[in-house]
């Protein structure tokens, strides 16, 4: 029985955990949209960091998903309406403007001069 | 076949011109811009110099210890928090944009350098 619990745990922690990673990039990622300037950013990423690290050692679970919760929710009110997206990506602003030509297609310069 | 293994004790290789000429090409491919985003691809050396180079800069590593197999989080004691921006560095030293899920798996030097050398648009 104690067995079945702690692999509930474990599993439970695991996703939080991954939770938490991956709020922490997007966070950072829209932290980054937001600095107008480097050296702005890298203050707001101190700062963001705070924030997470000030609630590293909470250990239980409820809580943490609670806190998870708030945070994806101060992400998703703070959201930036027009984020970086690299150019080739979805959205960005070379998304399918220079697809791959063929393999052996070639442009020929003096065609019909020569 | 007498004569020619006594040339050959007595021929040096000079290793050290051949180094040099066979770097040089690569120099002068990577001072040419390429138009197409599609047509510059990473050598794998490139990619293991850049992705080394990005671990190295980061503060709260050790440059001495990163190789190309080096693990962030249980070789450079760092945390999942400095992995995922470890990931980001090197997210912006390509140009790339890696999904969430794919980026959370990325937790050493040679995944990352699988990663991006097979990514076609790293640039």
């Amino acid at each position: 029985m104690s067995g079945v619990q702690t692999a509930g745990y474990l599993a439970r922690r695991a996703a939080q955990k991954e939770r938490v990673r991956i709020l922490y990039r997007r966070a950072l990622k829209d932290t980054l949209n937001w600095a107008v300037h480097r050296h702005l950013f890298y203050q707001d990423a101190c700062d963001l960091r705070e924030k997470f690290e000030a609630n590293k050692h909470v250990e239980d679970l409820d809580t943490i998903d609670k806190m998870i919760a708030e945070g994806e929710a101060t992400y998703n009110k703070w959201r930036h309406p027009d984020p970086y997206i690299v150019p080739w990506a979805p959205g960005g602003s070379k998304f399918t403007r220079n697809p791959e030509p063929p393999s052996g297609i070639e442009i020929v310069y003096d065609y019909g001069r020569d | 076949m007498a004569v020619r293994a006594a040339v050959l004790r007595h021929i040096r290789v000079p290793v050290q011109t051949l180094a040099v000429t066979a770097s040089k090409p690569q120099s002068q491919w990577s001072s040419l811009r390429l138009f197409s985003s599609h047509d510059d691809h990473l050598t794998k050396e490139e990619v293991i110099d850049r992705v080394l180079d990005v671990v190295k800069s980061f503060p709260k590593v050790d440059p001495s210890k990163v190789t190309p197999d080096v693990h962030f989080q249980n070789d450079l004691g760092l945390d999942s928090l400095d992995n995922v921006e470890i990931v980001m560095a090197l997210e912006e030293e390509f140009k790339l944009e890696i999904p969430d899920k794919e980026a959370d798996k990325i937790d050493s030097c040679n995944l990352a350098i699988e990663y991006i050398y097979n990514h076609p648009l790293a640039g």
